[in-house]
Parts: structure tokens; sequence; C-alpha cells
């Protein structure tokens, strides 16, 4: 591949030879198996959620049929309207609130030099990696004193703590990638610090607030341990939760399940493929220099 | 990146150079005040996130230390704590359960997660690297499909994968002689049940690895394979010596991160069936830790085994911020 400009020497032509052979038959070998690990839990999930015989359908590849009935049933009979419903307004909350304060944060950190400041990133940092079951139990009992279990709201507060690290740290490179000499320039201009960020700024970091509002989305829209504990009534439950409600004692209705299931993987699915490009850089929180 | 700008600079200049109509006094204090501006914008900027961060995050951890100390009963309008020193650390340090069950489960898993997360990650990256245009697109997009499934779908979808009599597979390893499906249950079992745990952790991990380890493998400049070929070096042997040399802050990087996460597997293990409560063989710490708080209501003992949890990752934390800060400071 990258040989090309190299002069045969004696023992190179045979190990290209060896290497193009194990490319013919490995190559899509690896690409088979590669596609069919990813991409059949998926293909089972969609494909027994349309089949009409779901539970007996063993171990057969294709599906018996294609029905709606699952879907129609987790509506119909699972509520499942008012969960996708609660999940997207506990997901919306998340995003306007988490997009401002992590846009603050990341100018903050990225603009201006300040005391503390390599000390503030780190605590952001290793605030992330905090495990969620320490702070289900106190964060449950301090809801339960201010009466905000079973809230929306409380579980929106919850979530804008638990994307803000991951925003911080991602917007901090968008922010840090806008040259100064624009800033600058609307400073030369006359104008203020605000008219800046409102006129120059802003617009600039969009795209990046736009990928770091969808991951805070995903996370809120994903997330089970808090939304289990805190939401007890059947009225509040989120997506996430409320396919729980199809697992029976002994029999489990695998039909409804994967049905639901499809309807929460899907949206993530398609705002994931969607935002990943511009995720790189604070996906590894610095993982990748450059 | 040394171009981070002082905000002080472009403010401090540009007033002084266009304004040298007011009095000396005025533009003294006019200076002061731009000074202290510069001085508390960036807190300004900073509090509502930090205002959350701690509320949220820092003052339930000095809680949950605070709560392992104690007694916790639940009373209607407020609890009742009643302070009862390290006894709950020392029941949990002195139970079998804890390290015949659940320590085990927890470190074994962690790791075997880890090893076959980088070891695959870095094996698509690398089939990434070579392939055209084309499939590269359609095995990236394959990829992000594994790693959007959120946690609690794809649960779900390998629990019914592997579901007694029903499931795919139980049904293929019957046909094909290897169980019977009407008597094997995978899930009842160690072993199996966090085999199958293993297989969705990965397949959810994977993708970050992958990513993550294509985008270090696009810096290693080509001329690096071109001489080791030229030396003779086999694939194997250029991988070990160039690639994995060349790129070991990344491998560390998403190592210490996929200890980090993989330490904390909660949903996945939770929601297997017996992973909630029904069988104390499979608990790993953060599943224990649930248990003993929302199941058994006893609060305290929930917030020891988590606050030694929070322990381990903080250990593992302090690994992967000094990995970090020698991979260059400027990166901060």
């Amino acid at each position: 591949m990258s040989t090309a400009k190299v002069p045969a020497a004696l023992g190179q032509g045979k190990s290209r030879r060896r290497t193009s052979r194990a490319a013919r038959f490995g190559l899509p070998l690896a690409v088979a198996a590669l596609l069919a690990f990813t991409l059949f839990p998926v293909y089972w999930m969609v494909s027994t959620a349309l089949d009409p015989k779901a539970l007996t359908r063993g171990s057969d590849l294709l599906p018996s049929g294609l029905t709606f009935d699952h879907f129609d049933f987790v509506f119909d009979r699972g509520n499942f309207g008012t969960y996708l419903l609660n999940s997207a307004i506990v997901g919306v909350s998340t995003i306007l609130a988490a997009a401002l304060l992590s846009l603050f944060a990341a100018i903050a950190v990225a603009r201006f030099k300040f005391k503390f400041r390599t000390s503030v990133l780190i605590m952001v940092l290793v605030v992330q990696m905090v495990p969620l079951e320490a702070l289900v139990i106190p964060l449950f009992i301090q809801m339960r004193d201010y009466e905000m279990l079973n809230s929306l709201l409380g579980l929106s507060i919850v979530y804008i703590a638990l994307s803000l690290p991951f925003a911080i740290w991602t917007l901090r490179g968008f922010v840090a990638a806008v040259p100064k000499e624009v800033e600058e320039a609307a400073y030369i201009d006359g104008a203020s610090w605000f008219r800046m960020f409102w006129s120059v700024l802003l617009p600039l970091v969009g795209p990046g607030l736009v990928a770091t509002s969808i991951f805070a989305f995903i996370t809120a829209w994903n997330e089970f341990v808090f939304a289990y504990t805190f939401m007890k009534g059947s009225d509040k439950y989120t997506a996430a939760v409320g396919i729980f409600q199809f697992f029976g004692e002994n029999s489990t209705a695998w039909g409804p399940v994967m049905a639901s299931s499809t309807l929460v993987t899907l949206p993530v699915m398609i705002f994931f493929v969607i935002v990943h490009r511009r995720l790189g850089s604070g996906l590894a929180a610095g993982a990748v220099k450059g | 990146m040394k171009d981070t700008l002082v905000s002080g600079e472009p403010k401090a200049t540009i007033p002084s150079a266009r304004g040298s109509r007011p009095a000396d006094g005025a533009a003294e204090a006019a200076r002061r005040r731009k000074k202290l501006i510069t001085l508390t914008r960036p807190w300004l900027l900073l509090a509502p996130s930090l205002v959350v961060l701690a509320g949220l995050l820092l003052w339930p951890l000095i809680q949950v230390g605070k709560l392992s100390l104690e007694d916790y009963k639940v009373k209607f309008g407020g609890g009742e704590s009643t302070f009862t020193g390290l006894d709950h650390y020392q029941d949990l340090l002195s139970s079998d359960l804890l390290w015949k069950t659940v320590l085990p489960n927890t470190v074994f898993f962690a790791f075997a997660c880890v090893g076959l997360t980088v070891a695959l990650g870095t094996a698509v990256a690398l089939l990434l690297n070579r392939l055209g245009p084309t499939w590269k697109l359609i095995c990236s997009v394959s990829i992000l499909a594994a790693w959007a499934m959120p946690a609690v779908t794809g649960t779900y979808v390998w629990i019914w994968l592997f579901q007694p009599q029903d499931g795919m597979v139980s049904q293929l390893a019957d046909s094909l002689g290897l169980i019977d499906a009407e008597t094997t249950n995978w899930f009842t079992e160690r072993l199996p049940f966090y085999v199958i745990a293993t297989i969705n952790v990965v397949h959810h991990g994977f993708p970050f690895v992958a990513i993550t380890v294509l985008a270090g493998l696009l810096t290693i400049p080509k001329e690096l394979y071109e001489a080791g070929e030229i030396d003779g070096a086999n694939a194997w042997q250029r991988f070990w010596k160039i690639t994995v040399p060349t790129i070991k802050p990344v491998f560390l990087v998403v190592t210490i991160l996929s200890t980090i996460w993989d330490f904390k597997v909660f949903t996945q293990v939770f929601l297997m069936p017996g992973g909630s409560g029904d069988n104390p063989d499979v608990y790993n710490l953060g599943v224990y830790s649930y248990i003993e708080a929302f199941a058994k209501n006893d609060y305290g003992a929930g917030a020891a085994a988590a606050v030694l949890l929070t322990l381990l990752l903080l250990v593992i934390t302090i690994v992967y911020i000094r990995t970090l800060f020698r991979q260059g400071e400027e990166d901060l």
C-alpha cells in the first residue's frame, strides 16, 4: 500500500505478495465479521419487533412476517407515548441548561488565563469518574427531602450535572479553535465583550454547541439508574425505564420489549451518526493530540 | 497550545490607544475597573457550572462518605441517622460475599472487558486503516451503530439472544446438539452470566477504542513503516516495534478510560436476569451497593460499598491524570 515509492528490494517482493494474499481473503472476512458483530444485535432487535410470532421465532434468521402489532401494543397498552414524551422533556431541559452553562465555562477555561484554571479543569475531569452508584444514594435522600422524587425537573437537574463535565471539555476545544484575531478585530471595531460574544464567538462555536447538545440529550435519554430510582409513579417513567414493565415474572413479552427498545434506540443512532465527526476532540478528553 | 488569549491584553491596550482624551485620574480608575473585570469575568462565567457540579456531584460525594458512617432510617419527611463509626466498613471488609463474590466479579469482569475492548478496538482500527473509502465508511457507520446502542436496550437484546428455551443462541446451540435448550439457563451461573455481560460491554465499548486508535494511527509517518519494511520486519513486528511505541499515549488513555468505565458497569449487570438482587452470585460492587441501599434499605452499608468503589476508581483516575499530564501540559 505504502510501498509504491520504494524500489523492489530482494526480500520485499515476497513479503508484499504475502500481504496481498492475506488481504484478498483476510480483509473481506474481517469486514464481514465486523459487520455481523456490530449490526446483528440491531437487526435482531428490529426484526423481532416486526415479527408477529416474536416469542417462538427461535433461531430463524428472517422474521415470520411483518407487522406493527407490537408497536401498537406498546403505545396503546404500554403507555409508551407518555414515556417517550417524558424522556424528550427531560432531554430538552438538559440540553438547554447544559449548553448554556458549559458554553460559559468553556469560554472561561479556553479564553482566560486565571489562577486555578488548571485545577478547575482537573476537577471537572475527576468529577466525571465518580460512579453513579455512589451518587444515587445521597441524591435519592436529598431529593426525597426536597420532595423532588417523581419529578421530571428533579431528574433533569441531575442530568445537567452529569452531562456538564463532558460538555465543558468538548466545547473548550471548539472555543480554543476560534482564532483570537477574529475576536480582536471585533474589539477594534468597538464591540464590547458581550457584543463580541453574541455576534462573533457564538456563531463560530455553533456547530460545536449543536454536537455537545445532542450528546447531552443522549446522556439524558439513555440514563437508567437515576430514572429507575427516582421515578416511582408509572406516569413519570422515562422511556429507558418504561421498557422494564414488559418483563414478566416468568415470561417476557419479547415482541413489545424489542419494539420499545427500537423506539428508544433509533433516535439515538440517527443523532450519533450526525454528530460523531464533531465529537472527536472531546471524546477522549484530550486522548489524541491535535 | 500556547495561543490561549489573555483577555486583559486587547482590552488593556485598545482603550489606552484610542482614549487619550480623559483626564489621568479617570483613566486610572477605568484601567482599574478593566483589571477587576478581567479578574472576575472567568469566575463569573464558571460560577453556574461550578455551582451545579459542586451541588450535585461533590456535595453528594461528601454525603455518601458521611452516610457510610451512620445508620440511616427512613422517616416520613426526612430521615434519622445515628453515628456508627466504621461499623459498616468492618462488616463490609469482613464479609465473605465481598471477598469471594463481589470483588472477584468486579475485578475479573473489568479486566476481561478492558483487555477484549482494547484488543478488538485496536484490531478494528488497523482494519479500518487498510480499507478503501467506501468500505471504510460502511464499517465506520456500523461501528457507530454499536456505539450508539443505549446500554439499556443493548442489554435487552443480548438477554433476548441468550434467553433460555426461546433465545436465538439457545435454539442454535440446541439444534447443534451443544446444549439442551429446555434445561440450560445461562443466567443462573456466574461464569456464563459474566461472559454474556462481557460480550455486551465489549460490543458497546470497542467503537470508542477503534476510533481513537484510528485517529492515532493517522498521525504515524508512513516513512517509519517503509523503513521497517526495508529492514525486513513483518506486519506483526511492525505493529509491535513501530505502531505501539509511537502511539503509546493513545493506548494508555483508552486503556485507563476503559478501566474506569468497566469498573463501574451497573445497568448491564442489573438488568440481566437475577442481576437485580435475586442472585447474589453475580453481584458486582456497584450492584451490591445499590441493593444494600435500595432493596434492603440499609443506606449506610450501601454507602460504604459505594465509597469503596469510588476509592478504587479514584486510584485509577489519578493514574489517568498523570498520564495526560505526561503527554504534555500544554494540552490543558
